[in-house]
């Protein structure tokens, strides 16, 4: 008998569930692997791509070995370089196909005289914007694209040239203040392999003024002003809204007097009147982590339905050049489209993220389709890619050359 | 004395203790608050270590720089990723439910949502400093003996904790404080619907910036008990991080030292 208020006091212990017994236990074997943070990032990237074209016709391939480094250090106390840098080498079928681009992207100095006042000198990537497939307050991307390696919007922004500038900033509690000063460096863009190209990016002289201040904890708008040799002071505006725990509100306009794309693009009479470019929508989180964002995109000097069915059916050349020069001030070609966006990390299996993209042109209803599944180890990311352009000959998306394009890419982290 | 006014006696006690409970577990919540996150603006080190099924499958390292607010008591933190390579200067701000992100390479800030998870199973709350005190009512729920993380048997209060707003990550929490020293041991934290969202465990306690803290954090996945996370904090550093540092337009400028 006397066993029993033993077996009582042992029952009344405490004890670990076996779930957290065994999380503990790996806890314990869990070694130290905090790392230290390095000045560089540097990857290489090989591709490998098939494009096939509408209707008949062989399909084409080609190859990308890519070198990307981006270094951002401190000098001094105070003082901070940052260099990034890309090398894209690309070898295709036929001898047209084969060119090798340098995309020095960034090149400056940061000078943070005191904690809150902050100015920079060099080449510098001052991108505005909260939308995801449009910024049309992101002033600075006209000319930026010098090598485009995807349509994925995210690498568009990440690969391209900085303009040459000198930039001072000041912050405050909630607020902010920028002013920045980029002047005419060159005269046109350069195909040469390593040019710094600052006929790209600085052909005239412009500047930029932003100015932030937190409303409240929900609203903090950005105000922008922009102008430059040969346009009117453009205004521009960010807002960002947090209606629930899972969806984030954004709106993006600017609106100035500007010629149209077409008055630019094909040199015809001068018919400045006030535009507006508009990029708004939504970005709700599913409870299992997939971001889907939608989001409507309005630009005031695109062209309409019966100017865009008229230039289609017009002179091929005037045709090219309008694309062109939509394709270089980053700029949709019409008036009104549409973007979506699904992320989903972490697809079913860690470490595989999927994202897929669709841009719907709704004035000629033609359509870019994307698909991208990316598998990534510590060091080593392995990507899978389609897109796949429809629409009517001569529409928005239909007038690609290629129908179908696949791309393979492995990158390595160094 | 009779049975009825002993029973009556009773009930007073018993009613004044639940009266002075109240105060106190608040207090007590509060002290096990101020074990957890330094009472200055300070950095650190979070390593996160996320196991499936007993294997490693994702690791990830960040400097954090916290400063609390002085009116709402909540803390605000400039994140940066330091590993892996793919995420290395990478940046993250969250201030309240104003969460943003910025990438150096493409320069876009991008505003998330707290559902919006960029660390697997860890809630973007979690990697930063949170005063559960200013964001929980507590009551003592229990005074029991608990397996603390370290498998000491340890004294315990259980508390209820029961959101005050309806913006937080978690609609209520059971939390055990060691009774002799308010030492978070561990929680259990829940969906209004009482759905266990996770399981954490408080332990390593090592002196840092003064006081004996927890240096690791062992979260158990309440869904799926063999997807575990192991957050350890280390580097402590008293840090001067102005108030014009917490907001969107600095991420760019944020360098930790």
């Amino acid at each position: 008998m006397r066993i029993l208020p033993l077996l009582l006091a042992a029952a009344a212990l405490p004890a670990l569930a076996d779930d957290d017994a065994a999380a503990l236990l790996l806890a314990d074997k869990t070694a130290n692997t905090a790392e230290q943070a390095g000045d560089w990032r540097v990857y290489t990237e090989a591709a490998v791509r098939e494009s096939r074209p509408r209707g008949a016709g062989l399909a084409r391939h080609g190859t990308r070995l890519s070198l990307d480094a981006r270094l951002d250090t401190t000098l001094a106390p105070g003082w901070r370089a940052v260099l990034a840098d890309r090398l894209d080498l690309n070898r295709a079928d036929g001898a047209s196909g084969n060119n090798d681009v340098n995309t020095l992207k960034e090149a400056y100095v940061s000078w943070q005289a005191q904690p809150d006042r902050i100015a920079d000198f060099g080449r510098i990537n001052a991108r505005n914007g909260v939308a995801l497939g449009y910024n049309p307050t992101d002033y600075f991307r006209v000319g930026a694209l010098r090598s485009v390696v995807s349509l994925d919007p995210a690498s568009l922004r990440e690969n391209r040239l900085g303009s040459a500038m000198l930039r001072a900033q000041t912050l405050w509690e909630g607020g902010s203040l920028t002013a920045l000063y980029s002047p005419k460096l060159g005269d046109r863009p350069s195909a040469a392999a390593f040019s710094p190209d600052l006929g790209a990016t600085n052909a005239r002289a412009r500047w930029l003024m932003a100015f932030s201040q937190k409303l409240s904890d929900a609203l903090n708008p950005q105000w922008l002003l922009s102008g430059g040799a040969g346009q009117s002071p453009q205004l521009g505006l960010n807002l960002t809204a947090l209606p629930n725990d899972a969806t984030v509100v954004h709106f993006e306009w600017s609106g100035g007097r500007s010629p149209s794309l077409a008055a630019q693009a094909l040199i015809s009479p001068d018919d400045t009147a006030f535009r507006s470019r508009l990029a708004s929508g939504l970005t709700y989180t599913t409870p299992g982590n997939i971001s889907l964002t939608a989001e409507y995109e309005y630009n005031g000097a695109g062209m309409g339905r019966s100017g865009w069915d008229a230039l289609r059916r017009g002179s091929p050349a005037g045709y090219g050049l309008y694309r062109g020069y939509a394709a270089n001030v980053q700029d949709p070609a019409t008036r009104h489209n549409l973007f979506l966006y699904a992320f989903w990390q972490d697809a079913l299996v860690k470490r595989l993220d999927v994202a897929a993209m669709v841009r719907h042109d709704l004035v000629d209803h033609s359509r870019l389709q994307w698909l991208e599944a990316r598998y990534h180890w510590t060091r080593v990311d392995f990507a899978l890619q389609t897109q796949l352009n429809t629409g009517a000959p001569g529409s928005n998306y239909g007038a690609s050359a290629d129908r179908r394009i696949w791309q393979a890419l492995l990158r390595y982290f160094f | 004395m009779n049975f009825r006014q002993l029973a009556a006696g009773t009930l007073l006690i018993a009613a004044a203790g639940a009266a002075a409970a109240a105060p106190e577990a608040q207090a007590l919540l509060a002290a096990s608050d101020a074990i957890r996150n330094p009472g200055k603006p300070f950095s650190l080190t979070t390593t996160l270590v996320e196991y499936r099924n007993g294997k490693q499958v994702d690791a990830n390292t960040l400097t954090v720089y916290s400063k609390a607010d002085a009116n709402s008591g909540q803390f605000r933190s400039l994140i940066r990723f330091v590993a892996p390579a793919r995420d290395a200067n990478k940046l993250m701000l969250k201030n309240g439910n104003d969460l943003w992100f910025f990438d150096p390479s493409s320069k876009a800030s991008i505003r998330l949502s707290p559902q919006q998870r960029l660390l697997g199973q860890a809630a973007n709350g979690d990697v930063v400093t949170v005063n559960l005190a200013k964001d929980y009512k507590a009551q003592i729920a229990a005074e029991e003996n608990v397996l603390d993380g370290d498998r000491q048997n340890r004294r315990c209060y259980k508390l209820a904790l029961a959101a005050v707003s309806a913006d937080v990550t978690y609609h209520h929490i059971e939390m055990w404080l060691d009774a002799s020293s308010s030492r978070p041991v561990k929680a259990r934290f829940y969906t209004e619907s009482g759905q266990l969202l996770k399981s954490a465990y408080y332990r390593r306690y090592q002196a840092q910036l003064g006081v004996e803290r927890p240096t690791e954090t062992v979260i158990i996945d309440g869904l799926d008990p063999n997807w575990v996370t192991v957050m350890r904090f280390a580097d402590y550093a008293w840090r001067e991080v102005p108030e014009a540092w917490l907001q969107r337009d600095y991420l760019p400028r944020f360098k930790p030292e």
